[in-house]
């Protein structure tokens, strides 16, 4: 009797966490985008800490990465980790300038379609417009806490890293908090932003090697 | 004269052909230990987490490497890149070697064997000792692995494994160092091969 009990309880949970998301329709669509599309034309600047964790399935615990990430509009980027190690990549026209704890590089991703497309994605899910990309088929789901959009990518050499991507938004002020990389083995990476500042000065130094 | 000539040669090539680096002015002594063990990536309950540098012909390029312990025999090895993608993904169960995933630039059957025969060298527990060798502060065991052999290298005093050197009959492959303080754990590795120019730097990702 009890265990029939739980159960139900469970049930009852699993479905009412079920229905804490559900699909936009097409007006909260529309209204959504044209929000995070004026946000991110407002945003000039975002510098913000994050924190990467690395699902695989057969671990223990999740690897754990975390430090800085700038933004300058249009499309400078530097990704900067600190813990547990130091290593950062600015993206930067066709080029990636590395620092792996001290050791610098430079990767040329010019006549890379396949980099530049990624290199594209990450600029754009930092801001969070990346709707118009024709490249993905996107869909919209809602909460009470965020708005979610999912991108399945059309290209299947794309897909063959990427099976999905999803990017999880702040409802106030449409700002991407979390990024998701789902693989298709579907291990996944997640990486969620705090401290987010936006529009302060930022010297364009910073994005040299 | 000729004849004198060509026999000095051909001893000198043979006997050169025959003395391995490795094994230069150690003493082979008697043994009674049958296996040997590599004890860094033998424990079940941790999630062995490196940061990876790798260069390559002067280029360099980083990334993570996962190494898990999923039975007896069995080790699943990942190589990730810095923001998470997964480069490839294998695993070893005894002598069967599964590719779960590649990326597309690195699926060349060259670079497959190499990292296939690395990690597997790197992972191996443990080796059926052939002969036994000593010098001032350590002991090595020779073991063989399909055509080539494997020289472990233990430290006297705890028996810690310092060293693995994968040879041909005549020549030095790959060196794998370890560096290690706590009990049975690898804070750094270096594996360095000497027929190609490739180096692969880890080290352990500290705790929090």
């Amino acid at each position: 009797m009890r265990s029939y009990f739980l159960f139900l309880l469970f049930i009852f949970i699993g479905s009412s966490i079920q229905a804490q998301e559900s699909e936009m329709n097409t007006s909260e669509i529309t209204s959504f985008k044209e929000k995070v599309i004026a946000s991110a034309k407002s945003t000039k600047t975002i510098k913000t800490d994050f924190v990467q964790f690395k699902h695989l399935d057969f671990l223990a615990d999740d690897v754990k990465t975390s430090g800085k990430m700038v933004f300058k509009a249009p499309n400078l980027v530097k990704w900067e980790y600190t813990n547990p190690y130091k290593y950062s990549v600015i993206f930067k026209e066709d080029q990636l300038l590395i620092n792996d704890g001290g050791t610098k590089s430079k990767v040329d991703i010019g006549n890379s379609k396949l980099f530049k497309k990624l290199n594209q994605l990450i600029v754009n899910s930092v801001k969070g417009n990346m709707f118009s990309d024709s490249d993905f088929m996107v869909s919209f789901f809602k909460s009470s806490k965020y708005n979610k959009a999912v991108f399945v990518p059309k290209d299947s050499k794309i897909a063959s890293y990427i099976a999905s991507f999803e990017l999880l938004f702040n409802k106030d002020d449409a700002q991407v908090y979390e990024v998701k990389m789902i693989e298709p083995s579907e291990d996944f990476t997640r990486i969620v932003f705090t401290n987010r500042v936006l529009n302060n000065t930022i010297n364009d130094s910073i994005f040299s090697n | 004269m000729i004849r004198f000539l060509a026999i000095s040669f051909l001893s000198i090539f043979t006997l050169a052909s025959c003395s391995l680096k490795t094994t230069e002015g150690l003493r082979q002594v008697h043994f009674n230990k049958i296996e040997v063990e590599n004890p860094y990536f033998s424990n079940a309950e941790i999630d062995y987490v490196y940061k990876a540098k790798i260069e390559i012909y002067k280029k360099n390029f980083g990334g993570i490497l996962i190494i898990k312990k999923l039975g007896p025999e069995n080790h699943r090895v990942v190589f990730t890149t810095e923001f998470g993608s997964t480069l490839f993904d294998f695993e070893f169960e005894g002598d069967t070697f599964t590719k779960h995933f590649i990326t597309e630039d690195l699926d060349k059957k060259i670079i497959v064997n190499i990292l296939k025969d690395d990690f597997k060298l790197l992972v191996n527990e443990s080796a059926k000792v052939l002969a036994v060798y000593e010098s001032k502060n350590q002991r090595i065991y020779k073991t063989e692995s399909d055509e080539s052999f494997n020289f472990y290298f233990l430290e006297d005093n705890l028996e810690k494994l310092e060293k693995i050197v994968n040879t041909s009959k005549t020549k030095e492959k790959v060196v794998i160092d370890f560096t290690s303080s706590e009990e049975n754990i690898a804070e750094a590795i270096v594996i360095q091969h000497n027929n190609i120019k490739l180096k692969i730097d880890l080290e352990k990702f500290k705790k929090e």
